[in-house]
Formats: C-alpha cells, structure tokens, sequence
C-alpha cells in the first residue's frame, strides 16, 4: 500500500522531535489512518515513553489507553517513525518490539535526531515481511507526500 | 320400648362435616404441590441467576490496532487458547509470542483459565505487544 501524507503531518512529526529529544534523546511518533480509508495518514500521535541515549520504551499504561483510543476513532497505526542519533537503521531492538506485527507495517528512522532539514533525507524505512522479518523499502514506494 | 329418634348431631350435619374434612384434605393436597412447584421455581430462578452470573459460554471482544472482533469462549479454556484464536483471526501476525491479552491494563496469564483470569461477557480485551521499544 502507498499511504498518502501531508507536509504538515511531516513537520509536526520533526517538531515532536525536535521538542521532544532536545537532540540527545530517541523518540517516537506514529502515523495513523482511518480503516475507512487506510491510505490516507490522518493523524500523528506523540507516544508517552521513556527516553535515554541509545533508546525508548513506551508507556505500559498509556498504550493501554490509546489501544482503546484506537477502537474508539476506529484508525489503525500504519507507521512508527523514530529517531536516531546519527545514521538511520534498523536496530535489532527496533526489529523486536515493533507496535504493530502484521505484514505490511512500515517503520521509518530519521537521523541525527531529526534535527536535519524536514524530509526523508537519509531516512531508513523498513517493511514487516509475512515471515516476519523485516526487509528495506524505497520511502518512494510506500509513502507519498500531498 | 320406644325406639330414641333424636338423635344430635343430625346425620346430615354429621355427612357434611365429612364432605368438609374431606374438602379440606384435597386443600391440603393442593396446597403441597402448590408449595413443591414453589420449591421448584425457586430452585430454577436460583438456576437460571448463577448462569447468568457466572455463565459457562460467553463472548469477548478482543481490539488489535484500532479493530473489535467477537469470541466465544468457554470458562475451562485457558487464556492462550483465546490468545491463539485472536491471533489467528487477525492474522497472518508474525511473530505471535510478541503479543499478549491485556484486561483493565494487565496482562493476563497464558495459562489462566478464562474463569480464573476474571474474564467475563462482553469484556473487551486487548491484543497487543507485552513491550514496545526502539533504540540504537
């Protein structure tokens, strides 16, 4: 699937970030969408988490909630997108403890704490495969700009 | 001799007093199957009350990623039967041991029973990962 996005979904994700990591500190944030209209990313959606040099955990209690929330506006997570300090990549962490495990989630890494120009520049975005591992995808193939 | 023709009680008075303790004892009768119906009925509200309170059959709902699916489930299986079911309805989800039923926040044991786990009809159970994390 190509899920569509606007510049300004764009720039308020890099404005989590920013805000958020202070440029020393990984984040996360996620992409939503209606189950109406999956291709169509609608909301971003600053997780509750831990944060430290070299990682993040989300909230126990607070992914509860927005796990009803979820039912509730009926949207699925169709990105996770975080930050790294320097190159993008998937860890071997972020293969593990993905939000989603279904084939077809997308996770895209922003580097240098997304403190660069916003935009997919040097960005890293991966793909949970049906055997579950994860394989990289051109950003072009999966996510428009509108 | 003069034979004695009072005689008190009367013998009409005497044959209704019979056809009324008769009577009476067919109350009687009646009232004891009355009173064991009673007995009946009660014992079948009791019943039918402990089913619903504590039913042996029932459905859940079960949310993934923003979707409620029904299930049935029966008191005696165990939390990892219905967790297998949800994956398998949801699925194909890779790498399913990442994932756990959450209710009122925690998560619930794999081997619990559905009736030791406290889950009850039309709880709505969560089907997420135990830890969501990232890092270099």
């Amino acid at each position: 699937m190509i899920y569509r996005l606007t510049q300004e979904m764009l720039e308020t994700t890099f404005e989590h970030f920013r805000h958020c990591g202070h440029g020393r500190e990984e984040c996360q944030a996620l992409w939503l969408s209606p189950w109406e209209e999956p291709e169509a990313i609608t909301r971003v959606v600053h997780p509750k988490h831990v944060a430290e040099f070299g990682g993040f955990v989300l909230d126990d209690a607070w992914l509860n909630a927005f796990w009803l929330e979820l039912g509730d506006i009926n949207c699925g997570i169709r990105v996770q997108v975080h930050i790294h300090p320097h190159e993008a990549f998937h860890s071997e962490t972020d293969d593990a403890f993905p939000i989603i495990h279904r084939s077809g989630f997308l996770s895209l890494v922003i580097p240098n704490f997304a403190l660069g120009p916003v935009g997919f520049d040097d960005a890293y975005l991966t793909e949970i495969q049906p055997d579950g591992s994860w394989r990289p995808v051109p950003i072009e193939s999966r996510l428009v700009m509108t | 001799m003069l034979e004695n023709v009072c005689r008190y009680p009367s013998e009409a008075v005497v044959e209704r007093l019979r056809e009324a303790e008769r009577g009476l004892e067919t109350a009687r009768e009646k009232e004891r199957e009355v009173q064991k119906e009673i007995v009946e009925a009660e014992a079948m509200v009791a019943k039918v009350i402990e089913e619903i309170e504590n039913p042996r059959i029932f459905t859940v709902e079960v949310l993934y990623d923003g979707v409620k699916k029904p299930f049935e489930v029966r008191i005696e299986e165990t939390v990892k039967h219905l967790l297998d079911k949800a994956i398998r309805a949801f699925g194909p989800l890779p790498n399913p041991h990442t994932l756990s039923l959450y209710k009122d926040g925690k998560e619930l044991a794999d081997t619990q029973t559905i009736k030791e786990a406290g889950i009850k009809p039309c709880d709505v159970l969560l089907l997420r990962p135990s830890k969501v994390k990232g890092g270099v």
